[in-house]
């Protein structure tokens, strides 16, 4: 009797603590999530009384829009060369900073300090160093004699969508390095030191032990980048608008442009709903991926 | 005890220091633009500024609404992470100590928010917002922040919390200390590192935030410094001298954060990465 009692009292205590959170969450960020799935079935325009109930409409237009269809393209170029680009150069930026003698700290942080910067802000910068006729990079092709590849890097549908992935990768590979180059400092040095006495060059010391024992760091970074690729926003906002034409419009970016540039709230609800089952998927795959190595471990 | 400098060392050295070179430049170009004049930059973007040119940050502080701008970032971070820090440990710390079948069920409900990007419920949040008259309003922003970072956080203090030993609480609740009074006293205190990085994460990202407050913030009055910014590169888009002060004058407070707590950002990233 006297345990439940006790065990009561502790539960009171519980719903106090946790009451706060609960209400904020639910009514912004639950509700507005539920009212994202009744809209998605409407033509409301943002702005009217009338909230036109259409059906699925609108996922029949997911499926037909060739805009939607190149939205998703990109959304998946975006994805697919973050992961990779942003992984390659995070850890061939931590093996740098690993191994090197003088002022690791200051270049740790140098490799850092883009992760800290607003998007909108390195989008202005790098929209500057791009710009065709004042820009950084047109005037050093010039100088070096390579002014043939001169070109318009955001205004041209060719490089807008590589030069937005290539200011990406520049601002976020310092998050994952960090992750490798915690990774890298857990592996005992021994190991290497062994088979450097067997015989491996560091190649191969690198395929064979370095690489396989920091799976853990890897799978982290490929799950976390690929959630943050879906996110990318801001510098295509300061950058190219989306543009030119459509070229580096991302499904982040249309349900924006679609929701409040062409007020059309019911089809950006309904697109929104596509980003949450992807979102979905990669979260629920990530979270399976994880407790296997838990186990593992 | 040192070793000596090898051929290979060198090589890695120089190797870094372009690599880091081409890193450091975007940031660089920056800070040495706000202090040229429009004219110079787009003559010649390299080198440093003959001579220091202040006119765009007088410009920027007189003339237009950056100095509001800077004060309602202020607040913004500020407020929405005072409140966090007072509303999620609690949570965290009822349903790590509690483990009952509806504190479990409250973990996985916060949990769940981590999946939904804020795209996904943007659209509805603004109608919301103005239903309740929150909408141009300050107060609006900072309970999205709050109800925003309420699944990353609960995860970082509930695992935190883990590793601390219950026994300190269970005699201090033998001496007839509240549940309130032993979280206050003896819990909160020894959750400072995780507090510390929840606060520099959710901080920078508030201070860096740019849709929603670009969204819910009254039309026509300051926003907040990310969002003027956006502004003025469609308005002035030929004062480059003027948006690069602007930007330099924002990035300051993110540099001398980064400098102070450097290990709380680090370590924000580790822990918040293993756990996803």
């Amino acid at each position: 009797m006297i345990a439940k009692s006790k065990k009561k009292k502790w539960t009171n205590y519980a719903i106090w603590f946790i009451l706060p959170a609960f209400i904020v969450y639910t009514a912004f960020v639950i509700v507005p999530t539920l009212s994202s799935v009744y809209l998605s079935f409407t033509a409301w325009n943002g702005v009217s009384e009338k909230i036109p109930y259409i059906g699925l409409d609108n996922f029949v237009e997911i499926f037909k829009s060739p805009r939607v269809h190149n939205a998703l393209k990109n959304t998946l170029i975006l994805a697919v060369s973050l992961v990779l680009l942003e992984n390659i150069v995070a850890l061939g930026l931590a093996i740098l900073v690993d191994q090197v003698r003088w002022f690791r700290n200051l270049f740790r942080s140098i490799f850092y300090f883009p992760v800290l910067m607003s998007g909108i802000i390195m989008g202005f910068i790098w929209m500057i160093i791009l710009n065709y006729n004042f820009g950084v990079l047109n005037q050093l092709l010039e100088m070096t004699g390579l002014g043939f590849l001169k070109t318009d890097w955001l205004g041209n549908p060719d490089f807008a969508l590589i030069s937005i992935i290539l200011s990406t990768v520049w601002k976020a590979a310092g998050y994952y390095m960090v992750i490798y180059l915690a990774g890298l400092q857990g592996i005992p040095q021994e190991l290497n030191e062994a088979a450097s006495i067997d015989g491996a060059n560091r190649l191969q010391q690198f395929r064979h032990i370095t690489f396989p024992l920091l799976a853990g760091a890897t799978t982290v970074c490929v799950m976390l980048s690929m959630i943050g690729s879906l996110k990318v926003f801001d510098q295509i906002a300061v950058m190219t608008d989306g543009g030119p034409g459509f070229a580096t419009e991302t499904l982040t970016y249309i349900i924006y442009k679609v929701g409040f540039g062409e007020l059309r709230q019911g089809f950006g609800t309904a697109l929104a709903l596509v980003l949450f089952i992807l979102t979905l998927v990669i979260s629920l795959v990530q979270i399976k991926v994880l407790r296997k190595r838990e186990v593992q471990m | 005890m040192k070793k000596e400098v090898k051929p290979i060392d060198v090589i890695t050295f120089v190797i870094t220091l372009l690599i880091a070179v081409v890193f450091a430049f975007p940031i660089y170009f920056n800070i040495m633009s706000a202090f040229k004049s429009n004219a110079e930059i787009m003559k010649d973007a390299i080198s440093f500024p003959k001579e220091l040119y202040l006119e765009s940050f007088k410009y920027l502080l007189t003339e237009t609404k950056y100095p509001e701008a800077m004060l309602n970032s202020t607040i913004l971070t500020v407020s929405s992470i005072a409140v966090m820090v007072l509303v999620i440990p609690m949570a965290a710390y009822a349903i790590e100590r509690t483990n009952s079948k509806w504190t479990n069920a409250a973990f996985t409900y916060f949990l769940f928010g981590m999946m939904i990007p804020f795209q996904v419920y943007m659209i509805p949040l603004f109608k919301q917002l103005k239903m309740i008259g929150l909408f141009g309003t300050l107060t609006g922003p900072v309970l999205l922040y709050i109800s925003g970072s309420i699944g990353f956080g609960v995860l970082l203090y509930t695992s935190f919390l883990k590793g601390i030993p219950r026994e300190i609480e269970e005699s201090a609740e033998i001496d007839g200390c509240s549940r309130t009074g032993i979280f206050w006293k003896i819990v909160f205190p020894l959750l400072g590192p995780v507090t510390a990085s929840m606060v520099v994460l959710q901080g920078l990202g508030i201070w860096n935030d740019f849709l929603m407050p670009m969204m819910v913030l009254p039309a026509g009055q300051a926003k907040t410094m990310i969002v003027e910014l956006f502004y003025y590169v469609g308005e002035f888009s030929s004062r480059w001298d003027m948006i690069f002060a602007g930007t330099t004058m924002s990035l300051i407070p993110v540099l001398i954060a980064f400098l102070s707590l450097q290990k709380y950002f680090v370590k924000g990233v580790s822990s918040g990465a293993i756990k996803g």
